[in-house]
This record gives structure tokens, C-alpha cells and sequence, in this order.
């Protein structure tokens, strides 16, 4: 049996729905559902795993607290491969804490973050990747999020990174074969493959770096914000998007002195949206905070949709601040269609742009399509689902860095092997990373601290 | 001398590298110590390749020399050719191979045992470890008498149960013409030693007169001799300062009468040649595969991949026209040439149609066939890194017991074993080498950690931190060691200190001062750059300390690099795992890690971690329960995990 304490959790989500769940896991797990839950006999210990019984959890005094199905898992069938309990109770938030303080009564300590899934790759149920792909799952917001994660889950991501590291380890066996050998003892041209080789693989990891846009996307969300100079319609635009009364709107210009965040599902994007004071001139020192913000979130956005409210199209005022964004990250929005009589001033290819009325809701299917569109734009591969997190990029990022150093060794006249060597080994630490092929001991610290509790 | 009624505190089995190094390091630590042997005169022979040296082998022969070994010395005083190797792959892996006098080696060893106090030679066959309450206290001879030791290393070589193969015919050896020893063998298995059985071979001996050398390539030595060890380098150095750079033509081989100084070192060297097989070598081989001992079935041990027989390299490499055959000289007096790379245990007279096939050698006159030969091994994982056994209190073993192949390799073991011997009988810890230190240290953990499959060669490749340790640093890396240990003489210790020194100023002086705008250091950090470019007339530094800054300097971000790496590892490697362990009990480490756990009891978390079938998972979950003995310890929790 484990060797662990015994540790529990609420695993359902914070707030009202429809079931509340409580997880045990560890040796006294099954003890503790003998202390807390009254059934018809036998009790829960005695049972055969994968049941569920239908029961009542009671309070150290007898009182009842809940309701409950109890659904019994024996080690290793478990996630965690220890003994499993899982009290499913009502869907009362209050009631599950309750459910949860009896349970540590009995035993049970409540669980550190992702600590379930910690011991489920302690114990060998899950490698690294897989594990992070778990954490993925729990804060994906969307279903096309989950899915992608659940992709990493069946280890896509572990099968490509193990390819890619096991043809760097291949090569890198040729350099370290011209160091360990001398000239005669080995076939001539070992080298010759090496520097072609590790182009293909640059290529790859670049391949799977690229799926980073996506994995960010779909695990963080996309930041869009809307901009433009004060009275476009900004906020207008952002109700009309968000299919509610969110920001105050007024004729008066200036309104919206701060920042405002609102999330919104897009074609399985999670986005959040972001309301912006208008950009002005002024002397007022609330509104110039509200700008400098407002300019802050531009340089850190996904996709800008900045807004025009004028028939003469943008001005100069307005295209000091296109011009500071990125062309595949702005949209152009001719808002107030309805009323204005823009005149075809814009037509150029350069710049996306769409008509809309905020007020009568002209052109807005039309902007979610663009929106969408420009995000399936960022997540070029369909085929790549898994789906990179930001540990994992800054790891291909390394070993791409080692492996393009390694290559300007091989390539110099006087390249030092020994040199392009280390590059290489490091290369093959930093993937070893990814999958947990090499010990480390603050890399499992890292990945655990991410997780949100209950799994 | 009675031998029989003393108390050694240490008792040497071997006279072979490992043997010698062994017993040489014990006695010169001050104490009592037995070499046993059973022949005097075999001492230190060289039973295959006369050189000393190569890619990863000579980074340890050069900390040998370091921590106050023979190996280095002894090469270099016998040598007869010297030369780098990649020398143009970087300086990690920079390499020395010396060619060296197959008689005058083992005499100059010979010569230093017999000056050296505190040691004894005795000609018998050990037949027996005697253990009393789980120690080694002695050893059985062959008359049955014991001889009492508080320590003992075992560095037996092939002569466990050892069997010689040439073609269909075989019998029992420890070398070509000595016996081999089957009493110590069984007494291992009777102590509970996990045996196995490992094969090694050797090529024919051809006589030096009867080869046509103008149709093979020469290969001669380097003008300058990169010599292993400090006290010949220091010579070579002292002696062309004085004469001006002018040889001693007048020194001839007929006077060399001292064993210990035979020729001044680096004089004379002698030329090798390349050759090479072809279709027709390839064609006999093939056709004769059947009656090879390796090939025909007859041999059940495992062979080394790395230096294969040359019936493996047509076997395995059919796809190549030829293989590079290197004729090499035995000796100033030999009439003996070693053909390496034609290794093989065909019939002799196969061999002969083999070795004839070949350009140069078509007259090739034969002195002895080559040869195969298995012994029996005992497997590494049951010693811990200070080389004594687990099982066995005060036995160590060290070389080709340990399943290795090559002399640095087994001289390498044998110090260390021979240092713990030392250490055990006056009572004091272990010295433990590390990966992070030196290649001794990579070796004997790569042996204890994953054990053996095939006989264990040393390569640069095996080091994770190969930048860092460098056969030309290896004075730098274990000066602290040496000073331990007091084998080195206090001359030297204050050079190595002297040195160490002079390597910080010079390198201040480079920071310091600025040309064109940047500092000497950054100049020197050029690829093109030399420290001649930089150098201070007033205040000349040594070539040693020259080298040392240039490579210093070019290496810098690199080596920065590769030093924070292992600070980090090292602390896995300094989590000790309790020895009343009780794996069976941790049921959430795999069963597949949880027996290699069990079966090699590692000492320490970072030896752990480099089993092989232990992963990372596993490591972790040993992590917890390390840390949860100790806490439980600390409380007094009894009956807790």
C-alpha cells in the first residue's frame, strides 16, 4: 500500500453547480470513508473497487451532512494509483467545505496544489508532459482548449520531443565518436551528415515552437483591445461584442477613464476583451493615467481593433498609433457606419478593415469573423493538437540556441568539436527536460507549482 | 624475511597495472603492504598494446601522475614514441598516446617496487580470501598458509579461471604462457559475488626484419614529446634550457643500465607505420569465420565493442573495403612488432594467410599467433565508490576483476583501491573521487552505478563535465587531493601551488591591462590569439601556466557554465541513502527500479539516479523517503517507514 499521507480535496470547480465532488487520496482513504459515510453493509472498505454506493456523510457527532454518492477506486486503478475516494455530494459550495473539514477530521490532510497529480506521476501514471497537459485541462476555458490538452494528455507532445531527441542524440553520437576515436580509427566522413541533420532538426523544433501561439492562445486566452481616440465608439463596440451593458457610454468624450476586462468566447477562443480610454491630449491627470494604460495594454495585445469614428478615416493623430502596431495584429474599425458616409478613402490592402455600427450591430459577424480568422492564422498547423506551454517553449528555445551554436562550431574552419559538443549536449538536457528524461530536481517543483488544487 | 608471521596492513593480489599502482600507493602512504605475484619478473608486463595512453585513457594516466601514481612516470621513461591526439578537436579532448618499450617498462616498475620501503614481493597464487564476522582479514596461499592483512585488494586481471582460444584449440592461462587461477574464483562465488565471464583478445606478434616497410606509411613521433607526467616534463625542460635545444646525440642505447632512467625521456623515438587490409584479408577471414574461437561458438564471453577483433570488424563492417592496420615497434631491443587492429582467435595458420594478405606484410614472419582469451569478472555494482566490496568488509577490487579493459583503466582502480586499502587498515574514511573532479571518478562511478556489459573502456564521451576536466587541468583538479594523500612529493605540491599562484596574477595582469581599447584578457580570447601576443617580457610565465590562461580564457563562458552545472548536481550527489533501506517496502517506486535499487544499493541519491531502469519518478519518490527516514530518525518515531 502507499506509503503517503492521506490528502483530499474539492475537486469540482468554486460556485454553484450541479454535483460538488470531494477526492481522498492515500492509504487512510478508505478508513475515512468508513469514519464519514453511513451505508447499507458492508462498509466502503469492503467493497470491490470501481463502486458506487449510495450513502449518507455524517458529522463526527452523527448529524447528517449531505446526501452522497460515494464512487470507490483501489490502488493502482486510481488516478493517483493510491486508494481513491470520491464523495459526490450536492451541489452546495458551503456543503462541500463541510464535507471537506470532516474528512480531515478523520485523517486527511487537504491537498497543496496539483499535489493529486504530483502523485500520480510519482507514481508513474503520468510522464511530465502529460502531467502539465493534466494542469492544462483543468484551466482550459474553452472546449477547443480542452481538446488540444487533452491531445498532450495521450503524449503527442512527448512522441514529438522523444523523435526530435532521439535524432539529436544520434547525432551528437557522431560528433562525440570524432573526439573519442582518431581520425583513423573511425570511417571518414562521419561529420558529414551532422550539419545537415541538425538543420532538419532546427526546422522541427521551430515547427513545434510555432505551435506555441496556439497552446498560448488556447491555455491563457487572447488579448484583444480596442482603441482609438476618445468617442469612436469604443465602448459601444465592446457591449455590442460582449452582448451586454458592461462599460458606461455616453456622448460625452472621455468617459471611459480606465481600462476594462471582460472575457469572451470566440470560435473556442477564450478572449479577453479590453475597453480602453480614449486616445487624446489632455491635461486631466486621471485621464492621462487611463491613457498611459491604455497604451500599455496596445504593446502587450494579441489583436488590436482600433477605432475610427470619423468619414474622413484616420488622421494623422490616429495613424501615430497604427503605425506602432504590428500589421498582422490590427484591425481597422470604420464604426458608426450607420451614420457616417465614409468615403472610400481607406481602400488599400494593407491594413484589415471592417464597417460596423455598433448601435444597429452592422458588421459585427463580419468582425468575429475576422477576429477568428486571425487567430486560426496564428495556429498554422490543424494537424500539430498538442499544443506547448510556456516552460516548454523557453526549453525548445534553448536547445535551439545550443543546437544553431553547435552548428557555427562545426561550420567554422578552426571550430573547436569539443565546443559544438557541450552545445549539443545541452540541447538534449534542455528536451530531456520537456519529457522528464533527465533528473532535476527543481524542474518537478516548477511544474507542480502551477497546478490549482484538487488534481 | 618470514613473511607468513607478520601483519601486512595491506596484501595486493596482482602484479599487473592495477596491482602495481595498488600496492605502489599503499606502501608509499606509509603502509605495510604485500604484493603478491606469481612471478616477479611479470610485474608491470604489458600483455597486449605496448603503449600507454589515448583518447579518455590518457586524461587518466595525467591525474594519476597528479595524485602521485607510477603510470605516467613509467611511460614516459620507456617511451619510444610520443604523440597528441586531437589536437585540433579542442583541449577537452586533447589526448597523449606513448609508445613504450615492452621490456624496459615492466623493469623500471620492477626496479621502483623493489626501492620502495614498506613493500614486499611474494611469489605464490593467492587460492583463498579469509573472512572473519563479514571482514577480510588475510589470504591462503598456495601451501595453504595464511598470510594476515587488514586489508586486501584483489587486481587479478584475466587469470580468474582465465582460458585461452586460438582457433578450435584452447586451454586454461592467465596470459599466453601463465597459468590462471580457479581457487580464487570459486572462493568469490563461495562469498556470494555475482560472477560473470568477459572475453578479450590480442593480435599475432610478427618479427620486426621480416616486414617490407616501403610499402606502408610512416607515422613518427613528435618533435617535441608531450610527455604524462610532471617529472619528465620538468627534465626535458631543465635539460633544454641547458643545452640550448641541442639533442644528446652522444647517448646510446647500449648504456642504458639504470631501469629507472634508461634514456634521457623523449630521446630516440622510434617510427610506427600504417597499413592496410584489403578484399583479399576480408575473403580469408570470411571463409575461416567457422574455425574462429569468437565466431565458431567456442567462446561464451562478451567482447569489447570498442577495440573489436578484426573477424568482428568484417563481420559488423562488411561495408568498408579496408581497416587501417598500425605496425608498431615493441622495443629498442625487440625484434618484436605488435600489429594492432588484426586482434583475432583464428587458427594459426589462418592467421598467417591473413596477416600475409597484407601490403608490407606478405613475409611476415609469425613470434606468437593471436589470441582470445575469457576470464571471469565480478560484477562493479557490488562495490561502492571507494572500490571495496559490499559484501566483504576490507576487499577491494580493482581492473579487469571489475570488468574493464586497458592498463590506464585498471592502473586508475588499483590507486584508488589501493588508497582506500590504505585508509581502511589505519582506520580513516575513504577518498571518494566524484564525476565532477576526474575521469577516475567518472569510471568508477559509470562502474559501481550501472555495472557492466562489455568490458569497460574509458572515452571523453562518458564525462558529462568533459570541458572542465581536461587531461592538461588534471594538476589543477586534484592538487587539493594530492595534498590529502602526501604521495606527491612536498617539492611538487609547492610547484602545483606555485603554479596556481602564478595563473591568478597573470590572469589579473591580462584584466587589467587594456590594447586598443580592450583588455589582454578579451585579446586573448580571440580564436588566432596566443599568449605570446600578450605576454610580459618582465615576468614570463611557464608554458604550463600560458596554457592554462589561453585556454581559460577562450573557454571562459563555457567552462563558467559547465562549473554551475555541477554545483547543481551536487546536491543530489551529497544525499546519503540510509543503508537500512528497505526497498521491498516502497511499493510506489516501479518493480523493475525497486530490484536494481535492491540488488546495487547505492550509496548516494545521485548514484541512484544513474541506474539504469531508475527514473526520474523513482528518484523523486526515494527523495521522499530519504527525507522521511531522516525526519522519523530525528523524532524517535519508531515502527514508521
Amino acid at each position: 500500500m502507499s506509503d503517503s499521507d492521506t490528502i483530499a480535496a474539492i475537486a469540482t470547480a468554486p460556485g454553484e453547480g450541479g454535483v460538488a465532488i470531494v477526492r481522498v487520496s492515500g492509504a487512510r482513504a478508505f478508513d475515512i470513508a468508513d469514519a464519514v459515510f453511513i451505508c447499507h453493509h458492508p462498509p466502503p472498505s469492503r467493497r470491490p473497487g470501481g463502486t458506487f454506493i449510495f450513502g449518507k456523510v455524517i458529522d463526527s457527532d452523527g448529524a447528517i451532512l449531505d446526501e452522497a454518492l460515494l464512487l470507490l477506486m483501489r490502488a493502482p486503478r486510481s488516478y493517483t494509483r493510491e486508494d481513491t475516494i470520491e464523495i459526490q455530494g450536492h451541489g452546495s459550495p458551503v456543503v462541500a467545505r463541510r464535507i471537506l473539514q470532516r474528512v480531515v477530521s478523520a485523517g486527511a490532510r487537504v491537498a497543496e496544489p496539483g499535489e493529486f497529480t504530483k502523485r500520480a506521476f510519482l507514481n508513474g501514471r503520468l510522464d511530465l508532459a502529460q502531467a502539465e497537459a493534466v494542469a492544462d485541462l483543468i484551466r482550459a476555458r474553452s472546449d477547443r482548449a480542452a481538446s488540444a490538452a487533452v491531445a498532450q494528455l495521450e503524449g503527442s507532445l512527448s512522441r514529438q520531443i522523444n523523435a526530435l531527441y532521439d535524432a539529436l542524440i544520434e547525432t551528437a553520437a557522431n560528433v562525440e565518436a570524432t573526439l573519442d576515436f582518431s581520425d583513423q580509427e573511425i570511417p571518414e566522413g562521419v561529420l558529414n551528415p551532422v550539419i545537415g541533420e541538425l538543420d532538419r532538426i532546427i526546422a522541427n523544433l521551430h515547427a513545434v515552437l510555432s505551435t506555441w501561439n496556439e497552446g498560448h492562445l488556447l491555455r491563457e486566452g487572447a488579448t484583444v483591445v480596442i482603441a482609438g481616440k476618445p468617442n469612436v465608439g469604443k465602448s459601444t463596440l465592446l457591449n455590442a461584442l460582449l452582448g451586454r451593458n458592461r462599460a458606461i457610454v455616453s456622448s460625452q468624450p472621455g468617459t471611459t477613464r480606465d481600462t476594462i476586462e471582460e472575457s469572451v468566447v470566440l470560435g473556442g477562443y477564450p478572449i479577453t476583451l479590453i475597453d480602453t480610454a480614449g486616445l487624446r491630449e489632455t491635461d486631466c491627470a486621471i485621464e492621462l493615467e487611463g491613457i498611459s494604460r491604455a497604451t500599455r495594454e496596445l504593446a502587450g495585445a494579441d489583436l488590436c481593433l482600433y477605432v475610427v469614428g470619423s468619414p474622413y478615416g484616420p488622421d494623422d493623430e490616429d495613424f501615430r498609433v497604427i503605425e506602432t502596431i504590428p500589421r498582422d495584429k490590427l484591425i481597422i474599425i470604420f464604426n458608426k457606419a450607420d451614420i457616417l458616409n465614409y468615403y472610400n478613402i481607406f481602400a488599400n490592402n494593407y491594413h484589415s478593415f471592417i464597417y460596423t455600427s455598433a448601435m444597429t450591430g452592422l458588421g459585427l459577424d463580419d468582425l468575429r469573423a475576422a477576429i477568428i480568422r486571425k487567430f486560426d492564422h496564428d495556429a498554422p498547423h490543424p494537424d500539430h493538437h498538442a499544443t506547448i506551454s510556456t516552460r516548454h517553449r523557453s526549453l525548445i528555445e534553448s536547445a535551439i540556441q545550443a543546437v544553431e551554436a553547435a552548428l557555427i562550431e562545426m561550420k567554422k574552419e578552426s571550430g573547436a568539436i569539443d565546443l559544438a559538443a557541450a552545445q549539443l549536449r545541452e540541447a538534449i538536457e534542455s528536451l530531456g527536460a520537456i519529457t522528464g528524461r533527465i533528473y532535476h530536481d527543481d524542474l518537478l517543483k516548477s511544474v507542480f507549482g502551477r497546478f490549482c488544487i484538487g488534481k | 624475511m618470514d613473511a607468513c608471521s607478520k601483519e601486512y596492513d595491506v596484501i595486493v593480489i596482482g602484479g599487473g597495472h592495477a596491482g602495481y599502482e595498488a600496492a605502489l600507493a599503499s606502501a608509499r602512504m606509509g603502509c605495510q603492504t604485500a604484493l603478491i605475484c606469481m612471478d616477479r619478473n611479470a610485474i608491470g608486463r604489458m600483455s597486449c598494446n605496448p603503449s600507454i595512453g589515448g583518447i579518455g585513457k590518457s586524461h587518466i594516466v595525467a591525474e594519476l601522475d597528479a595524485l602521485g601514481g607510477e603510470m605516467a612516470r613509467n611511460a614516459d621513461y620507456t617511451g619510444i614514441q610520443f604523440r597528441t591526439l586531437n589536437s585540433r578537436k579542442g583541449p577537452a579532448v586533447r589526448a597523449t598516446r606513448i609508445q613504450c618499450d615492452k621490456q624496459w617498462f615492466p623493469k623500471r616498475i620492477q626496479e621502483v617496487i623493489r626501492s620502495t620501503p614498506n613493500l614486499d614481493v611474494i611469489e605464490t597464487v593467492a587460492s583463498e580470501i579469509i573472512v572473519s564476522n563479514g571482514r577480510a582479514i588475510g589470504i591462503r596461499m598456495e601451501d595453504g598458509a595464511p598470510l594476515r592483512g587488514k586489508a586486501i585488494v584483489l587486481a587479478t586481471g584475466t587469470f580468474l579461471s582465465g582460458k585461452i582460444h586460438v582457433g578450435k584449440s584452447s586451454w586454461a592461462g592467465g596470459r599466453i604462457g601463465e597459468k590462471a587461477s580457479y581457487s580464487l574464483s570459486e572462493c568469490l562465488k563461495r562469498l556470494g559475488f555475482r560472477m560473470g565471464r568477459l572475453k578479450t583478445g590480442t593480435p599475432p606478434r610478427l618479427h620486426k626484419d621480416s616486414l617490407n616497410y616501403d610499402k606502408m606509411e610512416v607515422q613518427p613521433g613528435e618533435q617535441t614529446p608531450p610527455f604524462l607526467s610532471w617529472d619528465a616534463r620538468r627534465e626535458w625542460e631543465k635539460f633544454h634550457v641547458e643545452q640550448n635545444g641541442c639533442q644528446s646525440a652522444m647517448f646510446h642505447v647500449e648504456q642504458a643500465t639504470d631501469p629507472i632512467r634508461p634514456w634521457p625521456p623523449g630521446w630516440g623515438q622510434m617510427n610506427c607505420w600504417i597499413t592496410h587490409t584489403n578484399e583479399r584479408t576480408h575473403e580469408i577471414i570470411r571463409r575461416n569465420l567457422g574455425d574462429s574461437a569468437m565466431y565458431g561458438g567456442m567462446i561464451e564471453g562478451i567482447g569489447v565493442r570498442y577495440c573489436p577483433s578484426i573477424e568482428d570488424k568484417i563481420v559488423k563492417f562488411g561495408h568498408h573495403d579496408t581497416h587501417h592496420i598500425f605496425i608498431e615497434p615493441e622495443g629498442r631491443g625487440s625484434i618484436e612488432i605488435y600489429p594492432n587492429g588484426t586482434s583475432n582467435s583464428l587458427p594459426e595458420n589462418v592467421q598467417i594467410d591473413m596477416i600475409r594478405s597484407i601490403p608490407g606484410l606478405e613475409r611476415a614472419i609469425f613470434i606468437r599467433p593471436g589470441y582470445a582469451i575469457e576470464y571471469d569478472y565480478s560484477d562493479p555494482t557490488q562495490l561502492s565508490a571507494s572500490l571495496e566490496t559490499k559484501l566483504i568488509e576490507a576487499l577491494f577490487m580493482a581492473g579487469q576483476i571489475n570488468g574493464t579493459t586497458g592498463y590506464e583503466e585498471a592502473g586508475g582502480q588499483g590507486f584508488v583501491a589501493g588508497v582506500n586499502a590504505a585508509r581502511k587498515a589505519r582506520g580513516e574514511p575513504p577518498l571518494i573521487f566524484s564525476r565532477n573532479d576526474s575521469y577516475l571518478g567518472v569510471m568508477i562511478d559509470d562502474l559501481v552505478t550501472k555495472g557492466v556489459d562489455e568490458p569497460y573502456r574509458m572515452f571523453t564521451s562518458r564525462a558529462e563535465h568533459r570541458l572542465v576536466l581536461r587531461q592538461d587541468n588534471a594538476w589543477i583538479r586534484l592538487a587539493d587531493r594530492a595534498r590529502i594523500l602526501g604521495i606527491v612529493s612536498p617539492e611538487r605540491l609547492s610547484e602545483y601551488s606555485r603554479a596556481q599562484i602564478a595563473i591568478e596574477q597573470e590572469r589579473s595582469r591580462l584584466e587589467t591591462n587594456f590594447r586598443s581599447g580592450i583588455s589582454l584578457w578579451q585579446w586573448l580570447k580571440r580564436p588566432e590569439a596566443r599568449f605570446d601576443d600578450v605576454a610580459d617580457e618582465a615576468s614570463k610565465p611557464s608554458r604550463l601556466v600560458a596554457e592554462q590562461l589561453e585556454i581559460d580564457a577562450k573557454y571562459e563562458g563555457y567552462i563558467a557554465r559547465e562549473l554551475a552545472k555541477i554545483a547543481k548536481a551536487d546536491v543530489i550527489e551529497k544525499i546519503y541513502i540510509p543503508h537500512n533501506i528497505d526497498y521491498k517496502s516502497i511499493t510506489t517506486i516501479k518493480h523493475e527500479a525497486r530490484e536494481k535499487l535492491q540488488r546495487t544499493r547505492p550509496e548516494t541519491l545521485g548514484q541512484a539516479a544513474r541506474i539504469p531502469g531508475v527514473n526520474p519518478a523513482d528518484v523523486a519518490i526515494l527523495a521522499v523517503w530519504i527525507e522521511r527516514l531522516r525526519s522519523a530518525d530525528k523524532e524517535g518515531v519508531a515502527g514508521r517507514p
